[in-house]
């Protein structure tokens, strides 16, 4: 608040102080200047400027033994008045600067009588000087100020600058060196307060001159300053790196330095004196002084780029950038350091650091400094090319935070690099050093056994779950590398393959990546994973880089580039690879005849082409996952580049993936159905269905060839197996024809493919039992429930109501009566009412017989056709696989017996002997297919099953019961066994599913009933229990009967004397062997017995 | 030991009938996709895009009969197609247009495929079988005017035509037609006069199809048995036997020779397609890929020698297509 506006008002005030403070120097008086000083408007204060700095001076220069605070107290008086007004007089600036000056260094300033104590000033004096001199430099004029500048002056400004110095250098007090670095700032006209005029050009030029005397000192004191020990705070560093570069980009800024005449001006006469000092900025000295300078630099770049404070590595951003921007021709030495700074902090921890240092690079490559500037380029290239040199050897040595920086650097030099990154890429030594050092760093651990042993245990359980698959989105899977862990490095790496894509020569490059991976295989993975991003990068897609492209790639040439690729990757010896063992096997498997329980799902991979060698290891196998992955990583890559473009090439591209999904290895069928989503985006379709659907005809195309060929075969059918897998019912009429070449071909090589093709049989069936069985067999089920609900029912009912008991027997006496000839005439009549309703009724069967057969149900007859032979074959899995698509034949088949039954009659012959006389793997699905098959043939199978193989079941039942009872606990393991637990469970539901007569069950009851003995194993004890659960459900009294045979837990009292004693069996008898089974299952009996009939009663209750 | 028979190069599936004529149109500049035609006994008219392969347009004009011939005038938007509906359809297929612009009714019910022969910029010469059993008429196009009915003496009982094939030695010289018979033989009419020229008996069933090499005033004929019959005209226009051929399994329904005079394919009853060399009748490949009959076989004019494929349509309902001795 400005008390005192007017002079006159303002010189009233302070008059009175001013004399005090001239009379008598005391620090009170001062303060109490000071004070009036504050009440005084500015404009005043300007008039008495040099009336009030009079007294002040005084003070500041006063000899005597209080002066410590005196001066310090005069210092601020100073700076306040400064503070508030300009100076307008050069003379005045020179004469306090001086003074300011001797109040700093005592001993030399021209204070006559220095105090000795006062030799050490204090901080506090220190820092008020100092703050003073900053204020006066900042009140005075432009022009004023620049008298400073003018050779005479030069020993005044270099007193001060070396004073400024040696505090910012050797003070202790952070707040005393940060003002002294300020002050310096601002005594180079180069502090960021916007009240300075702009300087025009030859005026900075002049300062320049001026400073260039300077230089030295100047930067070696402040790059010390810099250099210092971290202790002295990051203020102070930021500060000195700010004067530091503020300084160099002065003196040596290339807009200055070109309009320095070649020689020396002759110095006039009067100024010869002082202009010894000055210097005379000619090339030589440049040159010198850029060389000495470099070293600084670099000492600077080396120390602040690795400080712990982000300011300070700001602040390094900030000095790269301005000497870029001002000096690039004159520090361009230098520029190795500075560059390798900024594009070492591009990946800063700190992101304000990140983007402050993306800024400015981006400026550098907007102002196409490198472009423009082949000198640049050249240091960039220098520096790329030793970096690659280094770069194995780094990756060798460095842990994961150095290998990122080291990686950054490279990164940032490409991206520095821009366009003209291909005058590296055009010299043969430095692509083929870039190269060969990216192989080494991307090459991948290859030791995981993991990878090798984890299968896609296919065709069978897995069926369902595969599909899921197909939902997930497709993205890479995850690598090891050798020479690094962290995802981040990788990405790292990534971004370098793309950024030398999105400038690079892409034929250039594809065509010497592709060398390499042709080269050998060593480098075959990393070649790979360098040429998909290299095409993403070229694409454009997801490249982070600072500038423009020059030219835009053209599509086409993309296009010729990636068939190029894809060509060389689903060649044969680039695709199909050893990845399992499995080929071995299947090879030996012929003839060997394997009895294992090992279910391998159709071991798929038959003979390859390159011929395997038998001492495949698992890293080399590992290795061939990793690059067929790779591979099919690239596929999904250039598809995402393309986009519909790709279309075209699912011509060629889609088989091969497909192939691969139905790969056995679980990281290959993975990765590759990644790629199919992928496809699927980049094409737009809508899904992986609608995907293989519309583009069935290419496959079919596809299969049918290579079935042509006996080594391809296996493949042709994965593919077809994929297909079925991840399609619908609406792809069934685009395959059949293929289906039907597949058959054929089998026709002709049942003895060496079958179990090849089985395995697409069998996905065959299980399409179609998914797209066409659930909705018949649900229908099934629910009309077998319904029978059986009213079975039991039937069966229970009339011993519930007497009537019913009533009425039972009259019929019987009229039936009785009827048989021995005694007819009543009205009954007659409506028993002919009864047969002509059925009479009518169509005869489903004939009609059904005449309508062809739809697609699918022709082709379960077609493929039930091969079966019937493949049933015998020699080899176990075979014949296994064979049961099992069987089964889901006659599954689909189910719908249309008048089919069914004549095949079930030509397949029984061939199930009888699996059922008889195989393994118990064998006999046990078997049984299931004979299950499955009595579902809907039970008529058809009951005569067939009670005369070919109910006889042999119950015998050899009861012959291997003795031998049991007495084995121990390892007779579990035997074959013995297996086979008699087998057939034990499936007897059971089959008698039931077949409804056998009495006589049979009688037979299946009594094989059974051995088994019910406690000496047998547990095992089979539950499932002879498990039969005649099943027994009771077919015929509950006969069990009874049968079981109260052996043992009876109850007497039966007769409700009434005149009806017999019941007499059983087992009543009374001893408690044997049989007596827990058999009372178990009494149990469940009568559970059962009563549930229906409470159900039965609730059913009859309303009615 | 000559390496096995090649695959073919792919197979257009989709026809769903069998496949009676197949013609390809490969001759157009760069933008242009190589086409193939395919007449099937559907009815239908498929033009296949050889580069996706796929089925670009089907075009229905014959209600539902046989095609038995296809041919383009003049580049591929012109296309002539005959079918057992007794009628031979021009089609104006340019800017994806699918139209009939014109028609002509044959009256013959026999199974004679037509010929076409581009006499001057805008005028062909069209020889089919006419109303009566065992005449020939040649019209011209596109004006459909008659030139001339070629009707054998009386009591010469050639039988139906079932095969013709138009051609001449050089632009400015007459055309000529040959046509193969019934009765096994084959007839060189002169076009202006109306008569036979030459007339040789070469086989003993009907001859079924036929293809001759003006510059080697050289032919070949196939018929239901086992022999292909190679007959040769000298000076004085008389036809004479060369040399025949004899081969495993009877029936040859199409005989082509490249347009290059190097090879000719022969489509046979046995479901192989066999290639000869034309110079000496040397056998080359059998190509085994159909599971049924083969009907006709074509060679592509593609510009670019190493891209003409082979073309052969079958019973199965499928086109095989191969690139077989492209470099010869």
């Amino acid at each position: 608040m400005a008390v005192f506006a007017t002079p006159r008002e303002a010189f009233g005030a302070l008059r009175p102080a001013c004399v005090r403070l001239t009379q008598a120097q005391t620090a009170e008086n001062v303060a109490l200047l000071r004070a009036r000083l504050a009440a005084v408007g500015a404009a005043a204060l300007q008039e008495l400027q040099e009336y009030v700095l009079f007294p002040l001076r005084l003070a500041l220069a006063s000899p005597g033994p209080r002066r410590e605070r005196l001066a310090q107290s005069a210092a601020r008086g100073l700076a306040a008045v400064l503070g508030a007004t300009r100076l307008r007089g050069p003379e005045l600036l020179r004469e306090l600067l001086a003074e300011l000056c001797a109040c700093l260094a005592p001993g030399t300033g021209p204070p006559p009588a220095p105090a000795p104590a006062a030799a050490p000033a204090s901080e506090e004096l220190k820092l008020a000087v100092v703050e003073a001199l900053h204020a006066l430099i900042h009140s005075a004029d432009g022009d004023v100020i620049l008298s400073l500048y003018q050779p005479p002056a030069l020993h005044l400004l270099g007193f001060a600058v070396s004073l400024l110095l040696g505090l910012a250098e050797r003070e202790r007090a952070k707040q005393v060196k940060i003002s002294a670095l300020k002050c310096l700032q601002a005594l180079v006209l180069r502090c960021e307060c916007q009240q300075h005029r702009r300087l025009r050009e030859d005026e900075e030029q002049q300062c320049g001159d001026s400073f260039a005397s300077f230089l030295p000192g100047v930067s070696l004191a402040l790059s010390r300053v810099i250099t210092a020990d971290i202790k002295q705070g990051h203020g102070t560093t930021v500060a000195a790196i700010r004067v530091f570069y503020r300084v160099v980009g002065l003196v040596m800024a290339d807009e200055q330095l070109a309009r320095i005449p070649e020689n020396k001006e002759k110095p006039s006469v009067e100024q010869s004196g002082v202009s010894k000092l000055a210097v005379h900025r000619g090339p030589d000295w440049s040159k010198n002084t850029a060389e000495k300078l470099s070293l600084l630099l670099r000492k600077i770049v080396e120390r602040s780029s690795v400080h712990s404070h982000w300011k300070v590595r700001l602040e390094l951003v900030e000095l790269v950038h301005h000497l870029v921007r001002n000096c690039r021709q004159s520090l361009v030495d230098s520029f190795t350091h500075l560059l390798k700074a900024l594009v070492g902090l591009v990946n800063d921890e700190n992101s304000e650091v990140q983007s402050r240092c993306n800024e400015v690079l981006q400026h550098i490559a907007e102002q196409q400094l490198v472009a423009h500037n082949r000198a640049l380029a050249d240091v960039l290239s220098e520096n790329l090319h030793s970096l690659a040199t280094a770069l194995p050897r780094l990756m060798n040595s460095q842990d994961d935070t150095g290998k990122f920086a080291t990686l950054s650097l490279l990164l940032g030099y490409l991206k520095l690099l821009g366009p003209k990154v291909n005058i590296v890429l055009n010299s043969a030594s430095h692509l083929q050093r870039l190269s060969k050092a990216l192989m080494q760093v991307l090459e991948l651990d290859v030791t995981d056994v993991k990878i090798v042993e984890d299968r896609r245990w296919g065709s069978g359980s897995g069926y369902e779950g595969s599909l899921q698959h197909g939902v997930q989105k497709g993205r890479c899977q995850k690598k090891y590398f050798r020479f690094f862990t962290e995802e981040k490095v990788f990405q790292l790496l990534q971004q370098i393959c793309r950024v030398l894509g999105y400038y690079g020569n892409l034929y250039l490059l594809v065509d010497h990546f592709m060398g390499l991976y042709s080269e050998s295989a060593m480098y075959r993975k990393q070649a790979a994973m360098v040429l998909n991003e290299l095409i993403a990068g070229a694409a454009g897609v997801g490249v982070d880089v600072l500038q423009e492209r020059e030219v835009s790639l053209d599509v086409d040439d993309i296009k010729g580039s990636i068939t190029s690729i894809l060509d060389e990757y689903t060649d044969q010896a680039n695709w199909y690879l050893v990845t399992s063992i499995d080929a071995e096997e299947t090879s030996h498997e012929l003839s060997v005849n394997h009895s294992g329980l090992a279910a391998l799902p159709g071991a798929a991979c038959g003979s390859v082409l390159p011929s395997p060698d038998p001492r495949v290891t698992t890293r080399t196998m590992n290795s061939n996952i990793w690059q067929i992955c790779i591979q099919l990583e690239g596929v999904g890559c250039f598809a995402a580049v393309l986009g519909k473009e790709f279309r075209l090439l699912l011509l060629s591209a889609l088989y091969p993936v497909l192939e691969k999904a139905g790969d056995k290895t679980l990281l290959i069928s993975e990765t590759a159905m990644g790629t199919l989503v992928d496809i699927c985006e980049a094409c737009s379709y809508d899904s992986v269905q609608c995907l293989i659907n519309e583009n069935s005809d290419y496959l079919v195309n596809g299969i049918s060839l290579n079935l042509r060929h006996l080594a391809h075969q296996p493949h042709a059918s994965q593919v077809l197996d994929t297909m079925l897998r991840h399609s619908d019912a609406s792809l069934l009429p685009l395959v059949e024809d293929v289906i039907q070449d597949v058959l054929l071909t089998l026709d002709q090589l049942y003895d060496h493919q079958a179990s090849t093709f089985l395995g697409v049989l069998y996905s065959l069936m299980a399409a179609l039992v998914k797209w066409f069985g659930p909705s018949c067999s649900e229908e099934h089920r629910r009309r077998q429930a319904a029978e059986r609900q009213s079975g039991t029912l039937a069966q229970v009912q009339p011993a519930i109501t007497r009537q019913e008991v009533e009425q039972f027997f009259l019929d019987y006496v009229r039936q009785k009566q009827v048989a021995e000839g005694n007819l009543s005439d009205s009954g007659d009549e409506e028993a002919d009412e009864v047969p002509p309703v059925a009479k009518p009724e169509p005869s489903n069967s004939d009609t059904e017989g005449e309508t062809p057969l739809p697609s699918h149900a022709q082709l379960a007859k077609d493929v039930m056709e091969r079966c019937i032979h493949l049933l015998s074959d020699r080899n176990l899995r075979v014949r296994l696989k064979v049961l099992d698509v069987l089964e889901l034949c006659v599954t689909v088949l189910h719908p249309h017996g008048n089919h069914l039954l004549p095949m079930a009659h030509r397949v029984w012959p061939a199930l009888v002997t699996r059922l008889i006389s195989d393994d118990p793997l064998a006999v046990l699905r078997a049984f299931k297919v004979l299950c499955t098959l009595a579902q809907t043939c039970g008529d058809f199978l009951r005569q067939r099953f009670s005369k070919d193989i109910l006889p042999k079941l119950t015998s050899s039942l009861l012959s291997q019961a003795p031998a049991s009872a007495r084995a121990g606990p390892v007779y579990n393991h035997t074959l013995a066994f297996k086979l008699q637990l087998a057939v034990l469970q499936g007897l059971g539901s089959l008698c039931e599913k077949l409804d056998m007569g009495e006589s049979d069950l009688n037979k299946v009851a009594d094989a059974c009933l051995i088994y019910l003995s406690a000496k047998q194993p547990m095992k089979l004890q539950e499932a002879a229990q498990s039969v005649f659960l099943h027994l009771m459900h077919v015929d509950p009294d006969s069990t009874w009967l049968l079981l109260n045979e052996v043992c009876c837990p109850h007497l039966y009292e007769p409700p009434h004397t005149s009806l017999q004693p019941v007499k059983l069996h087992g009543m009374g008898k001893q408690r044997n062997e049989f007596t827990d089974n058999v009372l178990l299952l009494l149990e469940k009996l009568q559970q059962q017995e009563s549930s229906v009939l409470q159900a039965g009663t609730q059913e009859a209750s309303p009615a | 030991m000559a390496a096995p028979p090649p695959d073919p190069q792919f197979v257009l599936r989709g026809t769903s009938a069998a496949v009676h004529a197949l013609h390809f149109s490969c001759g157009g500049q760069e933008p242009d996709v190589p086409i193939l035609f395919s007449g099937s006994e559907n009815g239908l008219i498929n033009v296949w895009n050889l580069k996706t392969r796929r089925v670009d347009k089907a075009l229905d004009g014959h209600g539902r009969k046989s095609v038995c011939w296809v041919e383009t005038m003049d580049g591929k938007d012109r296309l002539l197609s005959q079918g057992r509906d007794q009628r031979i359809c021009l089609w104006d297929l340019a800017e994806g247009r699918t139209s009939v612009m014109d028609s002509v009714f044959t009256e013959s019910v026999g199974f004679c495929r037509c010929s076409l022969l581009k006499v001057a910029q805008g005028r062909w010469l069209m020889a089919m079988a006419a109303k009566a059993l065992d005449e020939v008429q040649v019209l011209e196009l596109p004006s459909k005017t008659s030139v001339c009915t070629l009707k054998p003496e009386a009591g010469a009982k050639l039988g139906m035509p079932m095969c013709l094939k138009l051609w001449q030695i050089n632009c400015d010289s007459q055309p000529l037609l040959l046509s193969g018979y019934e009765d096994g033989s084959v007839v060189l009419w002169n076009l202006s006069m109306g008569k036979v020229l030459s007339q040789l008996f070469c086989h003993q069933e009907p001859v079924m199809s036929l293809d001759f090499d003006s510059e080697k005033a050289k032919g070949i004929s196939g018929s239901s048995e086992k022999v292909l019959s190679i007959w040769s005209l000298n000076e004085q226009q008389n036809l004479q036997v060369h040399t025949t051929h004899r081969l495993v399994n009877a029936g040859i329904s199409d005989i082509t020779i490249r347009p290059d005079k190097k090879i000719l394919a022969t489509a046979g009853w046995d479901h192989r397609i066999r290639v000869f060399g034309w110079k000496k009748l040397k056998p080359l490949a059998v190509l085994d890929y159909h599971t049924a009959t083969v009907h006709c076989v074509s060679f592509s004019d593609h510009k670019n020698p190493s891209e003409r494929l082979l073309a052969a349509g079958s019973k199965d309902h499928r086109i095989s297509i191969w690139s077989i001795y492209t470099q010869t």
